[in-house]
């Protein structure tokens, strides 16, 4: 294959190329490789991966689509590469984020002294629709309320950018293993030669984490992995994460407290459960707590919580940390707690909520990205350039209605990497989400969740809107 | 092991088993099209029926065999039993669920077992009658049949023999006398309402059963019915045989770990012992095997309901101390 028609646009960060043309050096090997291979081997190639995935029965759940069946994420073969250095960098940034983080819902479901002293004006914090008065108080085990966080970066000229902090129920994590093993499998000899950092031991650290963080008093502890059901969008993970952290794959009702003790039904009998990583929101955990309409959680489970007797991971709340008005105040977290200058920046954002973000987003709708704060998954937003003056003029609107429940951002030129679209190499926006574990101590297994637009010019990477994934390879020193 | 996964195991055994000896039986009939005169492929259809507790979708076979038999009717049944997802006892139906129950315990799997489960959904997925019709409809049945030989015998090779192991044959087990039992009852009853029933109905039930060869050994080339139904109840050589699927069952739910429900439990094994009991001492004494088999089922329903109270659904009263 040859890259004579592969578009470089000098303002947008190429993973593969410098913008002269030349690859950069930790894409050597890559570069060698594909131009070595011919494009009806690269179709083989990419074939074997699809395969793998379709006979694996890897599939995620779109919602709001009537056929609303299992889907495969569709996977571009080429893997996506980061140098030791360049991942070390992002290390070092994610962990400081995270320590941050924590201490921030723990002072804010505490003594809010970062409240108090006017770093984060308390409407922000209050209003926030995540925030759960039922946590004030509450003490996470060794201060952890984070313990399993997906931190969504890009890149542009200018570098890394957080671009949002998952800290609720972050997924994806599945996928980044899988990714591995398809593309490796598929390309065995470039794999070996280019020395990729493994990431095959997720499972155990995450295993590694949740007993760190298990009540006081319990050795080996009972983990179970608290799952909405199968027809969740993300449920392949749910079994898969079952399987290679050896934890029961519950579901709500399997479970029941008695006491301040939460059970599970097994074939003999009832037996006690220590630590619940939980793939289910916050408001369907407890139906005593949060939504009494729900079916999925389990009547009781916040008591235990709070009495320390379960370890709920994350803990329930988290959601104020990643709001996505919060998400604007985190460098000032990072300085106020840490007494640092963040490592990775965060995007410039505009909050709808202060005046004069309301009126910088309104004058340059057709420059800027909306985000509704409550939202995820990338429904509900304004891509600016992309929408026609009727789609702005209504969104502006719904703005004006409700200004809090906005945010803007510039439009990013996400960098983008070489993919193989239609049996030609093109490159195509991308971004990661590492996933970022934290016990006792911080661990980042040194791989992502890549995700790709693999529409042209499309920069919504989400899996839900076409986005499919990539293998992301961080290379040994 | 937990409740809800032992409860997919056993289900997942059970539908799989179903769908292969639906595919076995249809596989048959798909054959008799060929070469048989109308009013075996008539008995055919009325054993399935029965051995269902089905009304076929084209109102009553009765009404069927007064004309003669189209293949045109034929092609209706075989759609209403291979792929009417509507039809509860269908081949698909059977895969499809059986999948699904997979899905939802695919950790307690090994990852070849599932693989294997899903190549058979994707390979029937989307299948309709006419795709399997117009060529060899009984290609397709015996590929079903073979693919899930294929799933037990990979299963046999790489599952971890703990408890899902044993829920899982356990529902293979129970189904399996299930069918057998409701079979040979269904070929009895359509037996006594056909006039002239060929000795053909009865060597395609040992075929049916992979026994002919055996039933040509032990008693001769001219097939007598009483006894292809005691090979077939009691033989404990012929894989199929009730016998050895009630040895099965009966081994697995020794296996199974103590309930927390006593009660059921004690009423499971003894229920088990009768159903046993039926089969290897009752059988070769009784006159009316039509009634045993009748009862052999009903017992197979209520031990089903013991499972579930023993094992997946007992009741809460005491929380064990932590």
């Amino acid at each position: 294959m040859d890259f004579n028609d592969y578009e470089l646009d000098g303002r947008i960060y190429d993973e593969m190329f410098h913008a002269d043309g030349n690859a950069r050096s930790h894409y050597q090997g890559v570069h060698t490789a594909l131009t070595g291979t011919s494009a009806a081997d690269l179709a083989d190639i990419q074939d074997q991966v699809t395969g793998s995935f379709s006979s694996e029965g890897i599939s995620f759940k779109v919602y709001g689509d009537d056929e609303g069946d299992e889907r495969i994420i569709p996977v571009d073969c080429l893997p996506r590469v980061l140098s030791a250095s360049e991942w070390r960098e992002l290390e070092t940034g994610l962990t400081q984020r995270l320590k941050a983080l924590n201490l921030f819902l723990a002072d804010v479901y505490g003594p809010a002294r970062i409240v108090e002293d006017g770093v984060i004006p308390v409407d922000v914090v209050r209003g926030c629709p995540q925030y759960r008065i039922e946590m004030r108080g509450f003490k996470a085990p060794h201060g952890v309320w984070v313990a399993i966080c997906g931190t969504d970066l890009v890149r542009t000229n200018e570098g890394f950018k957080v671009l949002e902090d998952n800290l609720r129920v972050p997924s994806g994590v599945a996928y980044m293993l899988a990714n591995r093993k398809a593309v490796k499998a598929s390309f065995r000899r470039l794999y070996r030669s280019s020395r990729v950092q493994e990431i095959e031991h997720y499972g155990r650290v995450l295993r590694t984490t949740l007993e760190e963080l298990s009540p006081a008093g319990t050795s080996d502890p009972t983990i179970a992995l608290l799952t909405p059901g199968v027809y969740n969008s993300a449920f392949y993970e749910h079994m898969f994460l079952a399987g290679q952290i050896g934890a029961e794959l519950v579901e709500g009702r399997d479970l029941l407290v008695d006491d301040g003790f939460v059970y599970m039904r097994t074939t003999a009998g009832l037996r006690r459960v220590d630590v619940v990583y939980r793939r289910i929101d916050d408001d369907f955990l407890d139906p005593v707590v949060f939504r009494e309409d729900s079916l999925l959680g389990v009547p009781g489970i916040m008591h235990a919580c709070k009495q320390g007797n379960v370890t709920l991971a994350n803990a329930p709340g988290t959601g104020v940390a990643d709001d996505k008005s919060v998400y604007a105040y985190v460098p000032d977290m990072i300085r106020y707690y840490l007494a640092e200058e963040p490592i990775i920046a965060n995007v410039e954002t505009y909050l709808c909520r202060n005046p004069e973000g309301l009126e910088y987003t309104l004058d340059n709708l057709a420059n800027l990205v909306v985000k509704r704060v409550g939202e995820s998954g990338g429904y509900g937003m304004l891509i600016g350039p992309h929408a026609t003056p009727a789609e702005r003029a209504e969104y502006a609107e719904q703005v004006r209605a409700n200004p809090a429940d906005f945010i803007s951002q510039p439009v990013l030129d996400l960098s983008r990497a070489p993919c193989l679209i239609d049996g030609r190499i093109e490159p195509r926006h991308v971004d990661l989400r590492p996933f970022v574990l934290h016990g006792r101590q911080t661990r980042i297994v040194p791989g992502a969740f890549c995700r790709v637009a693999l529409r042209r010019g499309s920069l919504v990477v989400n899996s839900s809107q076409g986005g499919g994934g990539n293998d992301l390879w961080v290379l040994e020193n | 092991m937990l409740s809800r996964s032992a409860e997919g195991l056993y289900w997942m055994g059970r539908y799989l088993e179903r769908a292969q000896h639906l595919s076995r039986l249809l596989r048959m009939q798909a054959e008799a099209l060929v070469d048989r005169p109308v009013n075996e492929i008539h008995f055919g259809w009325l054993r399935v029926y029965g051995s269902l507790h089905r009304q076929p979708p084209v109102g009553s076979l009765e009404l069927l065999a007064q004309d003669d038999y189209t293949l045109a009717d034929s092609y209706t049944l075989a759609d209403d039993l291979t792929f009417e997802p509507t039809n509860p006892a269908s081949v698909w139906s059977g895969i499809s669920s059986g999948r699904e129950n997979a899905r939802h315990v695919r950790h307690c799997l090994s990852a070849e077992m599932w693989t294997c489960l899903n190549r058979t959904y994707l390979r029937v997925q989307g299948m309709t009658i006419q795709d399997i019709w117009a060529s060899s409809p009984e290609r397709f049945y015996a590929e079903t049949v073979a693919d899930i030989d294929t799933f037990a015998g990979v299963a046999a090779a790489t599952m971890y023999r703990d408890e899902g192991w044993r829920f899982l044959n356990l529902g293979r087990a129970i189904e399996r006398v299930q069918l057998s039992s409701a079979l040979l009852h269904a070929q009895i009853v359509a037996a006594e309402r056909t006039r002239d029933v060929s000795e053909a109905a009865w060597t395609g039930l040992l075929r049916l059963y992979h026994a002919l060869e055996a039933y040509h050994r032990t008693y001769g080339l001219t097939v007598v019915p009483r006894q292809a139904l005691d090979l077939l109840a009691t033989d404990a050589r012929l894989p199929d045989s009730l016998c050895r699927s009630l040895d099965m069952l009966s081994a697995e739910l020794a296996d199974t770990a103590a309930s927390p429900n006593d009660q059921a439990a004690g009423a499971a094994q003894r229920l088990m012992g009768r159903m046993s009991a039926l089969v290897n001492y009752a059988w070769l004494d009784q006159d009316d095997p039509k009634a045993l088999l009748q009862q052999l089922n009903e017992h197979g329903r209520d031990l089903h309901d013991l499972l579930t109270d023993s094992f997946f659904n007992y009741p809460v009263h005491d929380v064990p101390a932590r």
